[in-house]
């Protein structure tokens, strides 16, 4: 009644997935260790004539390259830590106390996961400028703590946890916050390793508001540094394909070291975010 | 995992209190305030403030100069009129039509291809998640390397299979497709994931009378997992939405909304407007109408897709 599909095909089927996938980040590569004139040569050969890292050494030089890195780690670590700290103290409240207002406070804030940074970027950069908060690591850090997706899933988590724990141990005369920190905590590591690796690939990639926040190019985070490559940001005439293609495979390194260190949760993270919405 | 959450969900709701348990109102109304304090301050400040602070200035005229007054429905009359903001709606409409039905068709297919057992099926999920991790950038300039007109390789392989030489970014009428293409790569593994969670949550049980009782993998399909699939679906349809309309980077890296208008999207024109021709009250009043399209297809998309609301 019922074929199954050939063994043979469903390989054949997975290399094409893998190739459509992965293609362009390999011919990015062959690309990027090619002299500027033979990336400009016709017809394309995945083999380079000429092998240099010429391009890398000029990206490292002419660009604060690895300035752009060290900003980008600082600010999607520390926005992380944070985002950890006050979404798990937040969404604890609101996924294991009584009080009144509970509901209003919770649907205000999971209101906001509707509403993008576009929505609201110009009032946060007038108030930015205002208190004089551009062009530092504050002003990309404090709107990325701002996260409604952690509050979500964390508070659904708790939520879930037997009301039992804390029970026996408001028993045995533990304070909320010692219940919090010494039960509670260490029983929510898979969410929390969860609004982890999604809070900091979201910061890392962040693009749109470190561009406005940040003027100087020092201080400059990866993903608006990699930016100022292409032509159609910074028409400058210098722009060339092989310094570009160079920038951008060292980010997609150092990307994939983040990624496969963690890629077991960063798979379960898109699920569990996935389900609750 | 599915199976523990939608227990949790419904656990937490909070209704039912076993019996002999306080409910603890004043008490844990001050520890609550503690708890909730920091973030709520931080969130205040730094999304909801100025997010009603843009409804605001939105009827209002505001240049960097620092003047503020009062217009009233000024910026939206200039809607009405406004060629560009016109083009810009369609463009977000059109990218929003181009991008949806591969990112849910293919991504079914792919998370269905990739439930069946089978070796390396692992490998083939981080490999179609690596795009949608990359930063924007990276995917803007790799792309628009592959586009070039006449050094790039997808033109090469074009000609060599006797197809035309294509204009991918620099031709007016292919331009917003050839974006919606990098679009697809990029975001299909993403959705596929959260598909995936979707058909590992259907029983087993279900397929296996299906199986007993001689429906064909076709019909299974159809009858058993697509309806079962429905919740999913409804968010990754939501999810997509929402992505594709606010969608920004790499279009701004890519094209920078042309060649002329072609592809000005609204968030795009929304940044120009703000932050190049530096009028904000026009640009939060273009943050609005973004607003209301988001909202009108939510609204629809809850219509077509209907799913019983779960906690």
């Amino acid at each position: 009644m019922k074929k199954k599909i050939k063994p043979g095909l469903k390989y054949l089927l997975l290399v094409a997935v893998c190739v459509v996938f992965l293609f362009p980040l390999v011919w990015a590569f062959v690309c990027s260790v090619k002299p500027e004139a033979e990336i400009l040569s016709y017809p394309p050969r995945w083999v380079p004539k000429t092998f240099t890292l010429s391009n890398y050494t000029t990206v490292l030089q002419k660009y604060p390259y690895l300035s752009w890195g060290v900003n980008s780690l600082i600010t999607s670590i520390a926005g992380t830590l944070l985002i950890l700290f006050l979404a798990s103290l937040a969404a604890y409240a609101l996924g294991r106390f009584h009080f009144r207002g509970r509901n209003l406070i919770y649907g205000t804030i999971v209101t906001m996961l509707l509403i993008p940074i576009q929505a609201y970027m110009i009032p946060l950069y007038l108030m930015c400028a205002k208190v004089g908060m551009l062009n530092t690591y504050g002003s990309i850090i404090f709107p990325s703590a701002a996260n409604v997706t952690s509050i979500f899933i964390l508070t659904s988590f708790f939520k879930g946890l037997p009301r039992e724990l804390e029970e026996a141990a408001r028993i045995d005369g533990c304070g909320e916050f010692t219940i919090f920190a010494k039960i509670m905590l260490p029983l929510s590591k898979p969410a929390l390793s969860t609004v982890t690796i999604l809070t900091f690939i979201a910061n890392w990639n962040s693009f749109l508001w470190p561009m406005i926040a940040i003027r100087s190019d020092k201080m400059l985070t990866l993903p608006v540094g990699i930016a100022q490559f292409m032509g159609s940001v910074n028409s400058n005439a210098q722009f060339q394909y092989g310094t570009a293609l160079a920038a951008c495979c060292m980010a997609i390194i150092s990307t994939m070291i983040v990624f496969l260190l963690l890629q077991r949760y960063f798979v379960e993270g898109i699920a569990t975010s996935g389900i609750k919405g | 995992m599915p199976n523990t959450q939608t227990n949790g969900g419904t656990a937490a709701l909070g209704l039912k209190r076993p019996k002999g348990t306080k409910p603890l109102r004043g008490s844990q109304g001050k520890i609550a305030v503690l708890f909730l304090l920091p973030y709520l301050a931080v969130f205040t400040v730094f999304r909801l403030g100025p997010s009603i602070a843009g409804i605001f200035i939105s009827f209002c005229k505001w240049d960097l100069a620092g003047s503020l007054s009062f217009i009233g429905l000024d910026n939206f009359k200039r809607m009405l009129t406004d060629s560009n903001f016109h083009i810009s709606i369609i463009n977000t409409l059109v990218f929003f039509v181009l991008t949806l039905p591969p990112l849910i068709i293919f991504s079914l297919l792919l998370a269905a291809f990739f439930n069946m057992k089978m070796r390396g099926r692992n490998v083939g999920r981080t490999v179609a998640i690596i795009p949608y991790v990359l930063i924007p950038a990276v995917v803007g300039i790799i792309w628009n390397w592959m586009y070039d007109n006449n050094f790039g390789i997808l033109n090469y392989y074009l000609k060599k299979m006797g197809g035309p030489s294509v204009q991918w970014l620099t031709n007016e009428h292919m331009a917003l497709t050839s974006v919606a293409i990098v679009i697809v790569w990029s975001f299909l593994g993403y959705n596929t994931v959260l598909f995936l969670a979707g058909l590992q949550g259907i029983s087993k049980e279900l397929y296996e009378a299906a199986r007993i009782d001689g429906a064909t993998r076709f019909q299974t399909f159809i009858k058993i997992t697509l309806p079962l699939l429905k919740p999913t679906t409804s968010m990754v349809v939501t999810l997509t939405m929402v992505n594709t309309v606010q969608l920004f980077d790499q279009i701004f890296v890519m094209t920078n909304g042309g060649p002329g208008t072609s592809t000005l999207t609204m968030v795009q024109y929304l940044y120009t407007s703000a932050f190049q021709n530096y009028e904000m009250g026009y640009g939060s009043a273009i943050e609005v109408a973004v607003l209301i399209i988001l909202i009108i297809m939510i609204f629809i998309q809850n219509k077509l897709l209907k799913v019983d609301e779960e906690v």
